[in-house]
C-alpha cells in the first residue's frame, strides 16, 4: 500500500517536472496566437533560452543571471519573428520554421566556440531543488496571470481582437502591429523559461537536440486548450503525465516511441475531430497589411 | 522571366551566406578566405566531391519538388521529413525482406516509397479536405510520429535480420541503384532531374496543374469557377508526400543500402529553403538544389579542411529561409 502510494506520488511529481516547459512554451504559444502569430518557432525560443542560460551561467557562476539571460535570448529570437510577420508581413509557417533551424544550428556552432567540443556544454551552477520549484509555481502562476490578462485587461482585449479581425482592431484606433509585436515577445520570454527549466532545473548543462520537439508538443497543446492559457495548462498538464508514466509503462512492456507518439497523435485527434467545435482565432496565421 | 525580385533575392541569399558565413568563420578565428576555399574545394575538389555534392542535390531535390507541388495549391506541407522517412522505410524493409530481381526491385522500391510518403502526405491531406484541419500543424505532428513510428517497427515487429539498432536489415545487390561514373552517384539524380521536367509539364501544361495553381492562386475564384478545392488538397498534399517519398526510397536504394532512422540530415526542412529559393519553380528548383548540395558537402570540408564547424551551414539556411519568407508564395504568384 504505501509502496504503491509512493509510487502513484513519483509519477504525478514527475508529471509537474515533465509538464513544466511544455506549459511554458504552450503559454508562449497562446499568447502569440491569441494576437494573430501562428508560432512555429517555439521550439527555437526553448533552444535559445536553454543555450543562453547555461553559457550565462557558466560565465557569471550565477544561475539566477543565467535564467535572466535566457529570457533575454528568448525575447531576441521572438522579436525577430515578431519583427519579420509584422513589419515585413512575411508568411509566419516559413519564417518560424527557418527560425528553428537556425536556433539549433546557431546553438551547436556555439557549443563548439564556447566549449571547444561539439554535442554538450560543461556542468554549470544550476538553480538547484528550490529554483526547480520557483519555476515549476511560477508556470502555474503563469497560466493565471496570462488568463486574467486576457480575459480582464485592455492590453488582453487589445491581443484578442488583432487576432480575431486586425482591419477591425485598428479602426477602432488599435496599432495592429504593435499589438501583434509586443504579444510574440512577451510569448517568446514566457517560452524560454521552458528552456531555461530544461537547461537549468532539470539538468545542469545544455546539449545539441535536448529540447527534443518540446515546441512541438506545446503546439499541440495550444490546439488541445483550445488557444486558451488554462486550457493549454492542462494539456500540458496532460501530456507531461503521460511522459511521467512512460517510466511505469516501459517497465509493463508498452514501447517506449509508442509513449512519446501519444501527444502527437493526440493532437492529430484534436485537429481532425474537435474541429467545428474549436477554433483557432480568426486571423492566425495571417500576416496583417495595412491598406 | 529575369523580374528584379528574383535579383533582390539571389543578392540576399548571397549576402547571408557570404555575411554570415564570414563572421562565423572569423568567430572561430578561421580566414573566411581559407574557409570559403575549403568550403568549395569540398564541394567540387575531386570527383568523388563533385558527384558527393550531386548525390546531396538529388536527396533535397526530391522533398522540394514535393514542397512545391502543395505550396503552389496554397497547402503548407512542413511535413517532407515525415513523408522522406517513410518512403525510405517502406523501400528500405520491402528490399530487404522480398529479394527481388534487379529489373524488378528497383522500380518496386520506389514505388513502394511513393506509396508510403504519398499515404504520410494523404493523411493531412484527408484531414484538410475532410475537416478542415490546419495542414502545418497536422503535418508538423505527423514528422515526428513518422521517426518514432518507424523506429518502432524495425526494432519491435518488423525486426530483420543483419539489422543493428534502428535500421533494417540490407539490401541485395539487385535493389541498389546503380552507379554513374564510377562515382557515388546512382541512376536517382537523373530520376531526379526527369521528374523536375515533367512536374513543370504538368503544373503549367496540363488542367490539373492549371486547377492546382488556381487553388493556391486565388482559392475563392477557383471554387466559384467549380473546381473542387478539397479534391485538389488532397491530391496535391498525396503526390507532395509521394515526391519526397521517392527521395527517401532513393537514399535507401541508392546511398545507405538499407533504411535506417537517421537516414535523413533534415533534408525535408532544408527542402523547403530549396523550394523557395528556386521560387517554387520545378526548373528553378533544380539549380536551387544544386546550390543547396554545394553548402552542404561543402561544409564537411569546411569542417575537415578549415576547422568550422559545419553547424554554420544550417544557420545560414535557416536565416535565408527566414529571409525569403517575404515572398508572397500562396497568392497572387506571377504567371509563367
Amino acid at each position: 500500500m504505501n509502496a504503491t502510494l509512493a509510487a502513484v506520488l513519483a509519477v504525478l511529481a514527475l508529471t509537474l517536472v515533465k509538464a513544466t516547459p511544455l506549459i511554458y512554451a504552450a503559454l508562449g504559444g497562446v499568447l502569440s496566437e491569441r494576437s494573430g502569430v501562428v508560432n512555429i518557432g517555439l521550439e527555437g525560443i526553448l533552444i535559445a533560452g536553454a543555450f543562453t542560460s547555461v553559457v550565462v551561467s557558466g560565465a557569471t557562476g550565477n544561475p539566477v543571471l543565467g535564467a535572466l539571460a535566457g529570457v533575454l535570448a528568448g525575447m531576441l529570437v521572438a522579436a525577430i519573428l515578431a519583427f519579420v510577420t509584422t513589419r515585413l508581413a512575411v508568411d509566419q509557417i516559413v519564417a518560424g520554421t527557418g527560425l528553428n533551424i537556425a536556433a539549433l544550428a546557431g546553438a551547436a556552432f556555439g557549443l563548439v566556440l564556447i566549449y571547444h567540443q561539439p554535442g554538450a556544454s560543461h556542468e554549470v551552477p544550476a538553480l538547484g531543488h528550490t529554483g526547480e520549484i520557483v519555476l515549476i509555481v511560477l508556470a502555474f502562476a503563469a497560466a493565471l496571470a496570462l488568463h486574467v490578462v486576457l480575459t480582464r485587461t485592455p492590453w488582453g482585449l487589445r491581443v484578442r481582437a488583432c487576432g480575431e479581425d486586425p482591419s477591425a482592431a485598428e479602426a477602432a484606433g488599435i496599432d495592429a502591429l504593435k499589438t501583434r509585436f509586443w504579444a510574440v515577445v512577451a510569448g517568446g520570454a514566457i517560452a524560454s523559461l521552458g528552456g531555461v527549466y530544461l537547461a537549468l532545473a532539470e539538468l545542469d548543462l545544455y546539449s545539441d537536440g535536448m529540447t527534443a520537439g518540446r515546441g512541438f508538443i506545446a503546439l499541440a497543446a495550444v490546439i488541445f486548450g483550445r488557444w486558451t492559457p488554462l486550457g493549454a495548462t492542462g494539456a500540458a498538464l496532460f501530456f507531461g503525465f503521460f511522459a511521467a508514466l512512460q517510466f511505469s509503462l516501459q517497465r509493463a512492456g508498452v514501447p517506449s516511441e509508442l509513449l512519446q507518439a501519444l501527444p502527437y497523435l493526440a493532437a492529430l485527434v484534436a485537429l481532425a475531430g474537435f474541429a467545428g467545435r474549436v477554433r483557432a482565432p480568426a486571423s492566425d496565421g495571417i500576416p496583417y497589411v495595412r491598406s | 522571366m529575369f523580374r528584379t525580385r528574383a535579383f533582390r533575392d539571389i543578392v540576399v541569399v548571397l549576402v547571408l551566406v557570404f555575411g554570415v558565413g564570414s563572421v562565423a568563420m572569423l568567430l572561430a578565428h578561421v580566414s573566411p578566405i581559407d574557409g570559403f576555399a575549403a568550403l568549395f574545394d569540398g564541394a567540387f575538389g575531386t570527383k568523388g566531391e563533385v558527384a558527393q555534392t550531386l548525390v546531396e542535390m538529388t536527396s533535397l531535390l526530391f522533398p522540394a519538388l514535393g514542397i512545391a507541388i502543395a505550396f503552389r495549391a496554397g497547402l503548407f506541407n512542413i511535413g517532407a521529413e515525415g513523408q522522406l522517412i517513410m518512403g525510405g522505410f517502406a523501400a528500405g524493409w520491402l528490399g530487404a525482406q522480398f529479394p527481388l530481381p534487379g529489373y524488378f526491385a528497383i522500380p518496386m522500391l520506389l514505388i513502394a516509397g511513393a506509396l508510403a510518403g504519398g499515404l504520410w502526405g494523404a493523411i493531412p491531406g484527408i484531414m484538410r479536405a475532410r475537416f478542415g484541419a490546419n495542414e502545418v500543424i497536422a503535418t508538423l505532428m505527423l514528422n515526428v510520429i513518422a521517426v518514432l513510428l518507424t523506429t518502432y517497427l524495425v526494432t519491435g515487429p518488423l525486426q530483420q535480420g543483419g539489422a543493428n539498432g534502428s535500421e533494417t536489415g540490407p539490401l541485395a545487390k539487385a535493389a541498389q541503384l546503380p552507379h554513374l561514373f564510377g562515382t557515388q552517384l546512382t541512376w536517382a539524380f537523373v530520376i531526379a532531374i526527369v521528374l523536375a521536367f515533367v512536374l513543370r509539364w504538368v503544373l503549367m501544361r496540363t488542367v490539373f496543374g492549371y486547377e492546382l495553381r488556381a487553388a493556391g492562386d486565388a482559392p475563392e475564384a477557383a471554387k466559384r469557377a467549380g473546381i473542387d478545392l478539397s479534391r485538389v488538397a488532397l491530391v496535391a498534399m498525396t503526390l507532395s508526400g509521394a515526391m519526397a517519398g521517392i527521395g527517401g526510397a532513393t537514399i535507401v536504394s541508392g546511398v545507405l543500402h538499407r533504411f535506417n532512422t537517421g537516414l535523413s540530415p533534415g533534408y525535408g526542412f532544408i527542402a523547403i529553403a530549396v523550394a523557395i529559393v528556386g521560387n517554387l519553380d520545378p526548373l528553378w528548383i533544380i539549380v536551387a538544389s544544386l546550390a543547396f548540395g554545394v553548402l552542404q558537402t561543402g561544409g564537411i570540408g569546411m569542417q575537415t579542411e578549415a576547422g568550422v564547424p559545419r553547424e554554420v551551414v544550417s544557420l545560414i539556411i535557416g536565416l535565408v529561409i527566414i529571409a525569403l519568407a517575404g515572398r508572397r508564395l500562396i497568392a497572387s504568384r506571377r504567371s509563367t
